[in-house]
């Protein structure tokens, strides 16, 4: 196991290792915060630098654009309400309340450094545990994968105490929408009203752009006034990236830890991902938290939840990679093909033959961790001198950067269509007190759900019992149905400590 | 207005789970059928709508508000915020016809004097250097092939590709 890590510190310490894994780190943060340009889009975008590597230093590269990209999406999505990476969408629930309390700075400290414990724990727990980890994710059938996402659908009972009716409707109407399209078990269509668009189901990212970007914009119009309560705009965007202090970051150790832990857990499983790991973190925040209500408002908590679990999925998603061949993420997928490009034999013996590439993921994603936050921190100040420009500028550049992110997705002019009308329909949504949170979460959730219960059905010939009796299943179940029944019963538990 | 939504939304739910169930196969003992899913979220949704309509009737009784509350139809077609909703809309409609650099320039100009800017050159002015921005970037350095449009708007498209040094 210490051999791992020394190998991988030798590998990245290396003058060239190190300068290219630097070079991986700041395109990647570049590219995570261009909204449109996914992780998986901006490892292919580095692709063919990777080519006329050596295929160690080539996935140390790629591995670092990778993270960092990761990171990079947390910063438009704080600013600016544009999640760069789907996977940052959460990150926006808390963040952006606080870049408009002029806490901005603040925000993108406590994202950084979150992004960065995730990373570290999740590199940790690759380099010394891969092959057991990858055993326990063997152990996750279908019956396991749709109780993970139904514990992360358990949190619309309490996403909006306020209107529980609305928040639950908006949600449904989120899985409702995964639903358009071929069916995912017998290839039927379903609500496409013979269009042949609706065939590939509603894109998540061009309903999540938006749902976020183009709604907020539309609210900024109404208002009209720049962009409101942000100390950036009145300092002329010399905004300070100001790191938490130890004292505030010691607040939210649990969070940190238990985002961290999820989130590679769920980097892990097949079908997840760093999107997924982000959306079900914030979720058991919001579960498990002192202060529930104060999600959403503006707290370091949403923010440390949301991007310490989205960093971590990326250590995940190597351990299927490495230790049996097999690709957690469409990321991983890419990093796959150019090894294989390479003639590196992709496979469980990898790392028993090749111990080199492990050790060198591992020292990639070590350095990319502490080397982003200084270089997150620098794009970090470019994007916020945006912030004081006057809205009749940013206003329709921030719908244009919406419009070419959900665009360049398929390179198709349906998905800016698709994300106008999210936005437009999001709006009057949002203003008749409606959930967006929800109904991206039931999106994001939707197919995974239906696919895996299905599936646990046909193989268990109908029976429900069998399903819900396997023992991880009924963990996490009997775990989902405490969460969904704790709003309901705490106030009768408080009326009985007070008598 | 919330009581209309949920009543158009619930009528559609209806429409919608008949609809399912008459495109797909039936569930088998063994193995469920396309219209399961949708039809339990269907089934749930419609109750909860219809939830969503009893507690606005009763919260429209003690307020005594009216069917559209408080809100004013003819004020909203004449509104800052209509206007920009038309815009957007067109702006993602029309880009797969223009292309996307007319499309980005005339967006910039006509959201940009929509939230009040009223120095028309130096709006366009301002509007063409960001569209070149967002133009070289995407389509130069990240080389995401941008709608072109169709027709002369296809042709001009071209020719700027041409002179893109990457």
């Amino acid at each position: 196991m210490f051999s791992t890590l020394f190998t991988g510190l030798k590998i990245v310490f290396t003058p060239s290792t190190f300068l290219l894994i630097t070079a991986g780190t700041i395109l990647g943060v570049i590219f995570g915060a261009m909204p449109g340009v996914s992780a998986s889009m901006a490892v292919a975008l580095a692709l063919p630098f990777a080519y006329a590597m050596n295929p160690v230093i080539a996935i140390a590269f790629l591995v670092a654009v990778y993270c960092a990209s990761i990171t990079g999406g947390g910063i438009t999505a704080i600013l600016f309400r544009i999640p760069g990476t789907p996977s940052s969408a959460p990150t926006t629930f808390d963040g952006y309340p606080m870049a408009q309390r002029g806490e901005a700075g603040k925000a993108l400290g406590f994202s950084l450094v979150a992004s960065a414990v995730g990373g570290l724990i999740a590199a940790f727990a690759m380099a010394l545990i891969s092959p057991q980890l990858s055993a326990v994710a063997l152990k996750f059938g279908p019956s396991e994968l749709f109780a993970v996402s139904f514990l992360g659908l358990s949190v619309l009972s309490c996403l909006d105490s306020g209107n529980i009716v609305k928040t639950l409707i908006s949600g449904l109407l989120g899985l409702l929408l995964a639903c358009v399209g071929m069916d995912p078990m017998l290839g039927i269509a379903r609500f496409t009203w013979g269009n042949s668009t609706l065939l590939s189901g509603i894109e998540m990212i061009p309903v999540m752009i938006g749902l976020f970007a183009v709604t907020e914009v539309l609210k900024q119009t109404v208002k009209q006034k720049k962009i409101d309560g942000a100390e950036e705009s009145e300092s002329n965007g010399k905004m300070k990236t100001v790191l938490p202090s130890f004292v505030e970051l010691w607040e939210t150790k649990i969070t940190m830890l238990r985002a961290s832990i999820l989130g590679t857990v769920v980097g892990i499983l097949p079908g997840a991902g760093a999107t997924i790991a982000s959306f079900l973190s914030y979720a058991i925040e919001k579960k498990v938290s002192k202060h529930p209500e104060k999600l959403g408002t503006g707290i370091p908590d949403g923010i440390v939840a949301s991007e310490a679990a989205n960093n971590a999925a990326t250590g995940g998603s190597m351990v299927p990679l490495l230790s049996l061949g097999i690709p957690g993420g469409n990321a991983a997928a890419i990093m796959m093909t150019a090894l294989v490009i390479k003639g590196v034999q992709i496979g469980p013996m990898l790392i028993k033959t090749q111990p080199e590439y492990l050790a060198s993921v591992f020292g990639s994603m070590l350095l990319t961790n502490i080397v982003m936050v200084i270089v997150a921190m620098g794009v970090a100040k470019v994007f916020a001198k945006i912030l004081a420009v006057p809205y009749s500028v940013l206003g329709p550049v921030i719908v244009m950067l919406a419009a070419i992110g959900a665009y360049a997705l398929n390179n198709n002019t349906g998905d800016v269509v698709l994300m106008a009308g999210a936005g437009i329909i999001g709006y009057m949504f949002v203003k008749l007190g409606y959930n967006s949170a929800a109904l991206v979460l039931g999106l994001v959730l939707g197919q995974m759900c239906e696919s895996n219960f299905r599936r646990a059905y046909t193989l268990t010939n109908g029976s429900l019992v069998q399903i819900f009796t396997k023992p991880i299943t009924a963990v996490i179940m009997t775990a989902c149905v405490i969460m969904l029944l704790y709003p309901f019963v705490k106030p009768f538990i408080a009326k009985k400590k007070e008598a | 207005m919330d009581i209309i939504f949920s009543l158009i939304l619930a009528i559609f739910c209806v429409y919608c789970f008949f609809l399912v169930g008459a495109e797909s196969p039936a569930s088998t003992p063994t193995e469920l059928g396309a219209a399961f899913w949708p039809r339990i979220i269907l089934v749930l949704m419609i109750i909860l709508l219809v939830v969503n309509i009893v507690n606005s009737l009763k919260a429209q009784k003690e307020n005594k508000s009216s069917l559209l509350g408080e809100m004013n139809l003819g004020g909203f077609f004449k509104s800052k915020l209509f206007v920009g909703m038309i815009l957007v809309a067109v702006m993602a409609l029309f880009m797969s016809v223009i292309g996307f650099m007319p499309d980005c320039l005339l967006f910039l100009i006509a959201y940009g004097f929509l939230l009040g800017e009223r120095r028309i050159p130096l709006l366009v002015i301002r509007s063409l250097a960001i569209t070149a921005v967002l133009y070289v970037i995407f389509q130069g350095a990240l080389d995401i092939m941008l709608a072109r449009g169709v027709g002369p708007f296809r042709e001009f498209a071209l020719f700027f590709e041409m002179l893109l040094p990457f």
